[in-house]
């Protein structure tokens, strides 16, 4: 092979490395951080700046980290790819698993990072009724601030969900080879205190 | 470093510390030479690598080893594929597989073999009717991978042990 053309091998190689390279730089997340409550400070209407509020803790909510566990079945999904969860496992009775194949079984008190196994000593899929999966985050904003289908919770309560819950509080520790949920949980738990504190309005649609 | 007690297939091993970061599936394999578990995926998402767990009330389930740690089986009484047959003599289920053919390389097999014990034994405490035998025996078998397609005869093989006692095992 004459040296010229090996040089343009060598150089459409480069170009097309180079291209799929920028094309997965371009296709990661933008940001990895909430936005302070101050944020929203210059929204005058208390409605929208509550929605706003909700929409940029709709990061969280809608984060792999947290709809995998919140399933619309009764399979939890798993990876950043919200793949089906593998081997195949179903929620049970009480969201800890079947009678023959507890969650417990597998995921340990903490996080085992040389099985690659995430783990908390609560490891478990929300209950049904609060499926976000699939949910646009007006219909989740309208799930969760029902006591019917978010615990029996007041919406005051989520602010100590979402902010301090050690369960909820591992999507932003999920262990090797998962990202974490947008921020940190604090800065969540401060998105929930002011949307609550603005009248936990919904976004549209 | 934590300190690991445990029994094996009726045998207690340890206290001997192990490493925080060993995985159940190493324990076995380097640690105690008992390389009829398998490493397969890795992941627990072949099964190759399940053992039987034995709970205090005589019930009993499966777990991978390969993603769990060492230290979770402290205190445990576990089953591995080395434990089924006694004097040399193969169970029933055992015999069953080699008679179905049901595995060709094998590498699955401990696992497929842990799995359906575990439903035997629970078929043996709750009983199911014939016509939920072959539900039972997919939903008991899933998830366990057999790269060379022995799913089916895994699943005959299951089938005519329970057929073959069916006063312990159907209702």
């Amino acid at each position: 092979m004459k040296s010229e053309t090996r040089f343009q091998i060598f150089a459409s190689v480069a170009a097309l490395t180079l291209s799929g390279l920028t094309g997965y730089a371009a296709s990661q997340p933008v940001s990895n951080t909430l936005a302070s409550p101050d944020s929203f400070a210059s929204i005058a209407d208390t409605d929208a700046r509550s929605a706003a509020i909700f929409t940029e803790l709709g990061k969280v909510l809608t984060n792999p980290r947290c709809v995998n566990c919140h399933p619309a079945g009764d399979r939890p999904r798993q990876t950043d790819q919200s793949r089906l969860h593998q081997p195949p496992v179903a929620r049970g009775v009480d969201g800890h698993g079947t009678e023959t194949m507890r969650c417990s079984i597998c995921h340990g008190d903490a996080n085992f990072d040389p099985g690659r196994m995430p783990g908390h000593p609560e490891w478990h899929l929300a209950p049904r009724e609060m499926a976000w999966e699939g949910k646009t985050l007006a219909e989740i904003c309208a799930q969760i601030k029902d006591p019917a289908r978010n615990g029996g919770r007041k919406v005051e309560d989520l602010i100590h969900h979402i902010g301090t819950d050690t369960l909820v509080g591992w999507a932003w520790k999920p262990g090797f080879g998962r990202s974490p949920a947008p921020g940190t949980q604090q800065q969540a738990g401060a998105l929930v205190d002011a949307w609550v504190k603005t009248g936990a309005a919904c976004p549209a649609g | 470093m934590t300190i690991l007690a445990l029994t094996i297939n009726g045998r207690e091993h340890g206290p001997r510390e192990v490493r925080d970061d060993l995985t159940m599936n190493d324990f076995l394999r380097e640690y105690l030479g008992m390389t009829g578990t398998k490493f397969g995926c890795g992941a627990a998402q072949c099964l190759s690598c399940a053992v039987i767990v034995d709970n205090a009330d005589g019930t009993s389930y499966t777990s991978p080893t390969c993603i769990v740690p060492a230290r979770s089986f402290d205190g445990k009484a576990i089953r591995t594929v080395e434990g089924h047959a006694s004097n040399g003599e193969l169970t029933a289920l055992q015999k069953a597989f080699i008679n179905h053919f049901a595995f060709q390389c094998g590498y699955c097999t401990a696992g497929f073999l842990n799995e359906a014990q575990v439903l035997l034994e629970r078929l043996a405490r709750k009983p199911v009717a014939r016509a939920e035998l072959e539900q039972t025996i997919a939903e008991a078998l899933d998830g366990h991978i057999c790269r060379c397609t022995g799913y089916i005869k895994y699943h005959e093989a299951v089938r005519d042990v329970v057929l073959a006692d069916p006063q312990r095992y159907l209702a």
